[in-house]
């Protein structure tokens, strides 16, 4: 299990085909972890490119940390871990909160990016999303866990519940992420993103809650396409395949 | 990542001993005491393993064989229903016709 030391933290990454001349990497959404890439999606890339895919702080197996959850923070981790492995230039992929990670990124260092896909990534001003992230309770995690996750089919056992329980109440209660992702409201105003010229694929679930975040990103990219996938916000488990080679698909052309 | 593969072939038993091994050192001895664990026995439902946590135990599986075996190859073409379905018997069977086409 490589853990990485990246400014005096350890973050857990996974990596396939490290020959590959080009690299991919890919960032996974809040409360989540790498392992939403790491079946399906990463291998098929990982046919032609170097793929790399690492643990946000306090998810999956990263160190917990408890500030630093605004979007200049987190793009100033990804900055850092991509020093610590050598990569001058990436293709990047970002999933619901690393897909605002993966724009952000393209937004303060294009020089770093050679194409963006962003998936599912939400309007942080959006009061569902908000939503989420300021009434956290252990009902909520079980409304939740019962009414989203059948989507994904996944049933969580009493053990997993636990611990996303715990990893809850810890980025909940004891972190900045509530403050920090509230400051982060505007982030869709920002003017660099209408500015931005990087090519960028926007994949959203056409019966997605966040389908009109897509649709105003389309709107604020020049170079974007925005293709609707049937599913709702959990595409990346709902049609791995399809989201696999058609990033794929995007990034070799 | 070093790999330190075994070019020892290694029997069901061997495989399945190998494997509680590594759940053991995944979610670690006080819930492994709690459990039979079985060649039946799924990751995601008996076992209630969660995602990362399964990732972590191939990487162990990798690891352990390295070369021998494509086992992100062989996972990735799994859906989801497999995936969750998938138990301790179709991974020593994979690693059996792995040694047995070496």
């Amino acid at each position: 299990m490589p853990v990485i030391k990246v400014n005096n933290k350890d973050v857990h990454i996974q990596e396939l085909n490290k020959g590959a001349a080009e690299t991919v990497l890919l960032i996974h959404g809040m409360f989540s972890n790498l392992s939403v890439y790491y079946f399906n999606i990463a291998p098929v890339l990982a046919l032609h490119f170097h793929v790399v895919m690492y643990d946000l702080k306090s998810h999956g197996m990263s160190e917990r940390t408890l500030e630093g959850y605004d979007l200049n923070s987190m793009t100033d981790d990804l900055y850092a871990l991509m020093e610590v492995l050598n990569l001058d230039k990436v293709h990047l992929a970002g999933y619901s909160f690393g897909g605002l990670i993966a724009l952000k990124m393209a937004v303060r260092f294009p020089e770093k990016l050679r194409k963006l896909v962003l998936i599912e990534a939400p309007d942080p001003n959006d009061d569902k999303t908000r939503g989420i992230i300021e009434e956290y309770s252990r009902e909520f995690l079980e409304h939740y866990v019962a009414n989203f996750t059948d989507t994904t089919k996944a049933k969580m056992g009493k053990r997993q519940m636990d611990r996303n329980h715990r990893m809850y109440e810890y980025l909940f209660y004891q972190t900045s992420i509530k403050k920090d992702m509230i400051q982060e409201s505007d982030f869709f105003n920002a003017p660099e993103i209408n500015t931005m010229k990087k090519d960028t694929l926007l994949l959203y679930g056409s019966a997605s809650n966040c389908l009109e975040a897509g649709r105003q990103l389309h709107k604020k990219i020049s170079r974007s396409d925005l293709i609707p996938l049937d599913g709702d916000h959990n595409i990346p488990i709902q049609e791995p395949v399809m989201i696999a080679e058609l990033v794929s698909g995007f990034f070799k052309n | 990542m070093d790999t330190i593969a075994t070019t020892q072939k290694l029997n069901n038993d061997e495989i399945f001993d190998l494997m509680k091994q590594f759940i053991t050192e995944v979610i670690g001895e006080e819930f492994v005491e709690e459990m039979d664990i079985t060649p039946k026995s799924s990751f995601t439902k008996d076992l209630e393993m969660d995602s990362i946590e399964i990732v972590s135990f191939s990487e162990k599986i990798k690891t352990h064989f390295g070369e021998q075996i494509d086992f992100t190859g062989w996972l990735s073409a799994m859906d989801l229903d497999q995936l969750i379905n998938l138990n301790l018997e179709m991974i020593i069977n994979y690693i059996q016709e792995c040694q047995s086409s070496k």
